[in-house]
C-alpha cells in the first residue's frame, strides 16, 4: 500500500524570525473570513441558521409567527403523532396497501417535532449568555466588595500600628 | 448532542432541550418496533373461509414467540411502553423553562447586561490599581522602617 508522507508545515514560520525583538516585524494574522468559504472543495457559510421547514420542502404544521409557544405546540404535536399512530394501526388492519400515506404523515410530525425543538437551540443559547453574564457580574461585585474591605482593614491595621508607635 | 453516559460512571444528565430530542428518537423507535414486531408475528390473513388453518407448530420452544405465550402479549407491553414515552415527552415538555419574551427581549437584557458587566469591571480595576499602589507604598515604607532599625537610626 503506497503512503504519502506528511505535507511540510506552511514556510511562513522564517516570516517570524525576529518576532521577539521586534513583534511588528512579523506579519499579522489573517482577518476572520467572512460570507462563504471554500473547505476541502466543499462551500461553507459563516452564517450558521437553522434552514426552515420550507427550504428542505417539508410542510410546517404549527403556525408561524414572530413569538411560537413552544410548550403548547409541543404538546399538540406529541398528540397528533399518538393519533397518527393509531390511524397507522387501523389502516393496517383494514386496508393495509394504504399505509404509505400514514407512514408519510408520521414522517412529517416527526420532522416538524425536530425542527420545533432545533429552534428552541438558539434561545436557549442566549438565555445561557445571559445566566453567565450574571454570573461574572455578582462575581465581580464580590471581588469588589472583597478588595474594599480588605483596604479597609489594612489602613485601620497601618493606623492602629503608628498609634502604638506613637505611643512607644 | 451529548448523549448519556451509562456504565460505571456516574450518570450525567443532559440538557432538557437533547432530552426532548432524545425521547422524540425514543418515541420513533419505539413505534417503529411495534409495529415491526406485529407484523413479523401476525398470524397469515385467511385468503378464503374454505382454506383450512395451517397446523399449528408441534413443537412450542421452537417458535421463540409462542414460547414466551405473549403473541397477544406482545402489543399490550410494546403500546404501553409507547404511551408511557409518549407520557414522558408531555413531561419533559413540562419541564421546560417558561419561555419569558422574545428574540429581542433577550438581547436588550444582554446588552444591559454587557453594559453593567463593563462598568463593574472597570470599578474592579480601579479598586485594584489603588490597592496595588497602597501595597507598594507600605512595602517601601516597611522597607525604610526596617533599613532604619537595622542603621539604629534615630525615627525623624
Amino acid at each position: 500500500m503506497a503512503t504519502a508522507t506528511y505535507p511540510p508545515p506552511p514556510p511562513y514560520y522564517r516570516l517570524y524570525k525576529d518576532y521577539l525583538q521586534n513583534p511588528k516585524s512579523a506579519p499579522e494574522p489573517p482577518p476572520p473570513i467572512e460570507g462563504t468559504y471554500v473547505c476541502f472543495g466543499s462551500n461553507y457559510t459563516t452564517d450558521d441558521v437553522l434552514p426552515t421547514l420550507e427550504e428542505q420542502g417539508v410542510r410546517q404544521l404549527y403556525p408561524k409567527g414572530p413569538n411560537i409557544d413552544f410548550k403548547k405546540e409541543l404538546r399538540s404535536l406529541n398528540r397528533e403523532l399518538q393519533l397518527h399512530i393509531l390511524e397507522l394501526a387501523d389502516v393496517l388492519v383494514e386496508r393495509p396497501s394504504q399505509y404509505a400515506r400514514r407512514v408519510e404523515e408520521i414522517s412529517l410530525i416527526f420532522k416538524n417535532l425536530h425542527h420545533l425543538l432545533n429552534s428552541l437551540r438558539p434561545h436557549q443559547a442566549r438565555a445561557t449568555l445571559i445566566h453567565i453574564l450574571e454570573l461574572q457580574i455578582q462575581r465581580r461585585k464580590q471581588a469588589v466588595e472583597d478588595i474594599k474591605r480588605r483596604r479597609e482593614d489594612a489602613r485601620k491595621l497601618l493606623k492602629e500600628s503608628i498609634a502604638t508607635l506613637d505611643g512607644n | 448532542m451529548v448523549g448519556l453516559i451509562i456504565g460505571f460512571k456516574k450518570e450525567r444528565k443532559m440538557d432538557i432541550i437533547s432530552q426532548l430530542q432524545e425521547q422524540v428518537n425514543t418515541i420513533a423507535a419505539l413505534a417503529f418496533n411495534t409495529f415491526g414486531t406485529l407484523q413479523r408475528d401476525a398470524h397469515p390473513v385467511k385468503l378464503s373461509p374454505n382454506y383450512p388453518d395451517p397446523p399449528p407448530p408441534s413443537n412450542p420452544t421452537e417458535d421463540p414467540a409462542t414460547a414466551a405465550g405473549n403473541v397477544s402479549e406482545q402489543p399490550k407491553l410494546m403500546t404501553a411502553a409507547l404511551v408511557k414515552a409518549a407520557k414522558q415527552f408531555d413531561a419533559l415538555v413540562a419541564a421546560l423553562p417558561p419561555a419569558e419574551g422574545g428574540e429581542e427581549v433577550q438581547m436588550k437584557r444582554i446588552a444591559e447586561l454587557q453594559a453593567e458587566n463593563d462598568a463593574v469591571g472597570q470599578e474592579l480595576q480601579r479598586q485594584l490599581e489603588a490597592a496595588e499602589k497602597e501595597l507598594k507604598e507600605v512595602q517601601e515604607l516597611f522597607g525604610q522602617a526596617t533599613d532604619n532599625c537595622l542603621n539604629l537610626k534615630r525615627p525623624d
